[in-house]
């Protein structure tokens, strides 16, 4: 957050203010929305108000200048798997519905000790991170602040992306897509109807 | 703080355009429906029944708002609400003429198919909210069409800007007329760079960008859920598809959804393929046309020609082909598109290697 400021080149403090705002806004919006889908029953409804959440982080990405990670996010998460989401959530049958609406009712429930536990380290991983990373800051940000190499606003992200993608992580990205081929091939076979004896 | 009521004032000129193009275009699409069906139209509330869409807008806006009783009522309060604003803010990045764009966005053109999927969001919370088969079953299938239709015409998107090699709005604009700084060549051959006009457009300057074209045209028409690909609003089969409880002012936000949709996607073919703001002139010799007619006033003029000329053709095609059936839809989407989109895009890549070095 305190890169916001010094990217706007100083001097116009009111602007500066308004984009923190906006900031907080947006994770304020994530965070509360997040809050209520997690708390709700009416599963349609939750599925729309995930859609609020992807936008409102997608929006925080914006902020982390990663302005191609935050269009791909609308892209692929709202445009496809959210409406995957819903068609399969639409699709389905009542009575499953139901069983999943049923469920234990109260925020803090005995059955999900588990998953209390996991949120539980998570966040004081996350807690122990950002105190530590405050303090000591990575050998390796504060060379390439000294050297320059920062991005700024203006600068082409995309082409980055591609000229990395292409040369220094050629080898993960060549097998992600062999994956997503095997994985396009495999739904494709599963959708064949079956050969007439 | 000026800055910001800039910002404001940009965004309210645009809303004030898109209304007044749906005014236009809907008074237009019924002149041309009755052109082709060879009768009158509007004739009776005005010359020439000019003022009906202003009276139909007026009593729009005078009706009460009617929620079913068994709806989600704040599903289907919502629902106009984001489809149009996920049209609106495709406008965002879209160039007018030289340097005039709200947002010159370097990722302008991704933003732009990323914003018009948010659409389907809104459509299905306008299904799903209605509470009414009709409603579920007309959104499911405009979702349907529009993620199917997506991938040729993002395909074909995709191999014009392989040859432009920027996803900069404004600077595919620049790189198809008399401003680039790059050589252009007319079907690869011959440099046009001082020349420009017609002959520097993308679809002229690698020809197989004119096929890229028909696909993202073809593709463009289902996205908007038009004729003839306008099975999700059947009204033989399904009363009006998702807008069938729509009343008053919400429907009219529908509506103009729908108008503003045509208008973007006419205007990101026009400025991918069809040279943007450039004039179709060229310079001839000492006379310098193309010089003459580039600028401010004239790209907004070029713009805002090219662009309605398409949706001109969109409202033809509506009136004139019988509409698809759902399979024949989907063969068409995955069977015809898609193949010839990916071989666009391979026939870029060589074309960039072998035919631009």
């Amino acid at each position: 957050m305190d890169q916001i400021p010094s990217r706007k080149g100083g001097g116009k403090k009111e602007i500066m203010d308004i984009t923190a705002w906006v900031f907080y806004g947006f994770a304020a919006i994530a965070i509360g929305s997040a809050l209520l889908l997690v708390s709700m029953r009416n599963v349609a409804r939750s599925l729309f108000l995930f859609f609020i959440v992807l936008f409102s982080v997608a929006g925080l990405y914006v902020f982390a200048l990663a302005d191609f990670v935050a269009i791909t996010q609308i892209l692929v998460y709202v445009g496809g798997v959210l409406v995957l989401m819903l068609f399969a959530f639409m699709l389905s049958n009542k009575e499953l519905l139901n069983d999943l609406q049923m469920g234990t009712s109260h925020f803090f429930a005995l059955p999900v000790w588990q998953s209390v536990i996991l949120a539980a380290s998570f966040l004081s991983i996350l807690i122990y991170a950002s105190l530590h990373l405050g303090t000591h800051e990575p050998a390796w940000i504060l060379s390439s602040r000294e050297s320059g190499a920062i991005l700024t606003p203006t600068d082409q992200t995309v082409q980055h992306l591609g000229v990395q993608i292409m040369t220094r992580y050629l080898l993960p990205f060549e097998i992600i897509s062999v994956l997503l081929m095997m994985a396009l091939i495999g739904a494709a076979h599963l959708t064949r109807k079956e050969a007439n004896p | 703080m000026v800055f910001y009521i800039t910002y404001m004032i940009v965004g309210m000129v645009l809303f004030g355009f898109i209304a007044g193009f749906t005014l236009f275009a809907v008074y237009s699409e019924r002149k041309i429906a009755g052109f082709v069906q060879d009768r009158l139209g509007p004739m009776e509330t005005g010359k020439h029944g000019a003022l009906q869409t202003v009276a139909d807008i007026l009593k729009l806006i005078q009706k009460e708002f009617i929620t079913p009783a068994a709806a989600d009522k704040i599903l289907f309060v919502a629902a106009p609400v984001v489809i149009f604003i996920a049209v609106f803010l495709g406008f965002a990045v879209m160039p007018w003429a030289p340097g005039l764009a709200p947002s010159a966005l370097n990722l302008g053109l991704f933003y732009v198919i990323a914003i018009i999927s948010v659409d389907a969001i809104g459509l299905l919370m306008a299904g799903w909210g209605s509470n009414n088969k009709f409603s579920l079953l007309g959104s499911m299938r405009a979702v349907a069409q529009i993620v199917s239709y997506e991938i040729p015409s993002g395909l074909a998107l995709i191999s014009a800007v392989m040859i432009t090699q920027t996803l900069n709005m404004q600077e595919i604009v620049v790189n198809q007329g008399i401003a680039s700084e790059e050589a252009l060549r007319f079907l690869g051959l011959w440099d046009v760079s001082g020349i420009g006009g017609l002959l520097a457009w993308n679809v002229f300057q690698a020809p197989h960008l004119l096929i890229a074209y028909v696909i993202f045209f073809i593709a463009s028409l289902a996205e908007c859920n038009r004729a003839p690909f306008d099975i999700p609003e059947a009204e033989s089969e399904l009363v009006g598809g998702f807008h069938t409880e729509y009343g008053g002012l919400r429907f009219a936000f529908v509506f103009l959804a729908e108008y503003a949709l045509m208008f973007l996607v006419a205007m990101i073919g026009v400025v991918v393929f069809l040279g943007g703001w450039n004039t179709p002139l060229p310079n001839i010799g000492a006379v310098r046309l193309a010089d003459w007619t580039t600028g401010w006033v004239w790209g907004i003029f070029w713009t805002l020609s090219k662009t309605l000329l398409i949706v001109g053709i969109q409202m033809w095609i509506r009136w004139t082909l019988p509409r698809l059936r759902a399979d024949q839809l989907m063969s068409l989407c995955w069977k015809v598109l898609t193949p010839f989109a990916f071989l666009c895009m391979a026939i870029s890549g060589i074309w960039r290697i072998g035919v631009m070095v």
